[in-house]
């Protein structure tokens, strides 16, 4: 637990001092990814409560998710289809349903 | 605690990841909101920095073309003319004329465009400082020409199409006191002009400042005969 926020705080100083910009048109899609981390994070925390973690599972799910959210919306860009609101509505949906079974399982706990 | 029973290295670093693109969505979304009115304010500065290089190019053009070689008859020539058209400022000895409304009111029955100056009482003066030798003229600011009309636009004057109001400021060059005297003589026009009550302040200078028409010269009927096709 304490290396994982390690490596957020890392992660977080890496990106502040990286001199790396995203251009503008990029920006959606690095919002896309970054929301599919996100529910892939939330989703193994989840697991974790479960004690059903997979770490295989988990980290696949973590790049591939991400990278494939943001390669839908930029092919869902050529073909005039919006995916970037589909992506936002279904990962945001699953965030909160995790976040959901985590504060009940906490509830359980104690 | 919940422990992750393997893998803290991977798990460390998927959150480094994490971490990182949190990092970096963040200065992008600021970056996108600062940057829009600064590209607005680049590219207005851009096209004022060409804009004032084209300005320039074209002054320079001027003053090329101004400036270009002839002969030395030729350049006078042309700087008489351009005196003559009033196409150039001119600068001399002369009378300052300022004609304002009548500050009597009229008396009952009486009309009271009497007491206000007319493109006629205007064209008098005109007519009598051009008649004493008047060699520039302006009114208002705006010089007059060959083809200048001073014509009543309601209760303004309009000169060389420009309206203004009264006061109305005539600037004549010529020989002073011969201006003056033109205008003072007995029975001339300031005095019809005193029997309304109307202000006339007439000012000799020696250095006066007529200014240059400001409009532009377009004949689109008349056109130049060449001397010899002048026909008896």
């Amino acid at each position: 637990m304490i290396l994982a926020l390690i490596g957020l705080a890392v992660g977080v100083l890496l990106g502040v001092i990286c001199p790396v910009t995203v251009p503008l048109a990029y920006s959606k899609l690095l919002s896309v990814a970054l929301l599919a981390s996100l529910d892939s994070v939330f989703g193994g925390f989840r697991s974790a409560m479960e004690n059903k973690f997979d770490n295989t599972v988990f980290i696949s799910g973590f790049f591939v998710n991400a990278l494939l959210a943001a390669f839908l919306v930029y092919v869902g860009d050529y073909l005039s289809i919006d995916l970037y609101y589909v992506a936002l509505l279904a990962f945001g949906l699953r965030i909160f349903q995790n976040l959901a079974i985590i504060r009940r399982y906490f509830l359980k706990k104690y | 605690m919940i422990s992750f029973k393997q893998g803290h290295i991977s798990i460390a670093f998927v959150c480094m990841v994490l971490g990182f693109m949190f990092a970096l969505q963040f200065r992008a979304t600021l970056e996108q909101k600062a940057s829009l009115p600064y590209q607005r304010v680049e590219e207005l500065s851009a096209r004022l920095l060409q804009t004032e290089k084209e300005r320039d190019l074209l002054q320079g053009k001027i003053d090329e073309l101004q400036n270009s070689p002839g002969s030395l008859a030729e350049v006078r020539a042309i700087q008489e003319l351009r005196l003559r058209s009033g196409a150039a400022a001119a600068e001399g000895p002369g009378v300052v004329v300022t004609i304002d409304d009548s500050k009597t009111t009229a008396k009952a029955g009486e009309n009271q465009n009497l007491y206000i100056i007319h493109d006629d009482d205007l064209l008098k003066v005109i007519n009598e400082l051009r008649a004493a030798g008047a060699e520039a003229l302006s009114v208002n600011g705006q010089r007059l020409l060959g083809t200048s009309e001073i014509r009543c636009a309601g209760p303004t004057l309009s000169v060389n199409n420009v309206r203004s109001a009264p006061p109305y400021e005539i600037r004549a060059i010529g020989d002073p006191s011969t201006l003056e005297g033109a205008l003072k003589m007995r029975g001339g026009v300031a005095e019809t002009l005193k029997v309304w009550g109307i202000q006339m302040d007439i000012r000799t200078s020696d250095n006066l400042q007529v200014p240059a028409y400001k409009g532009s010269f377009q004949f689109k009927y008349a056109k130049a005969v060449r001397p010899q096709e002048v026909t008896p």
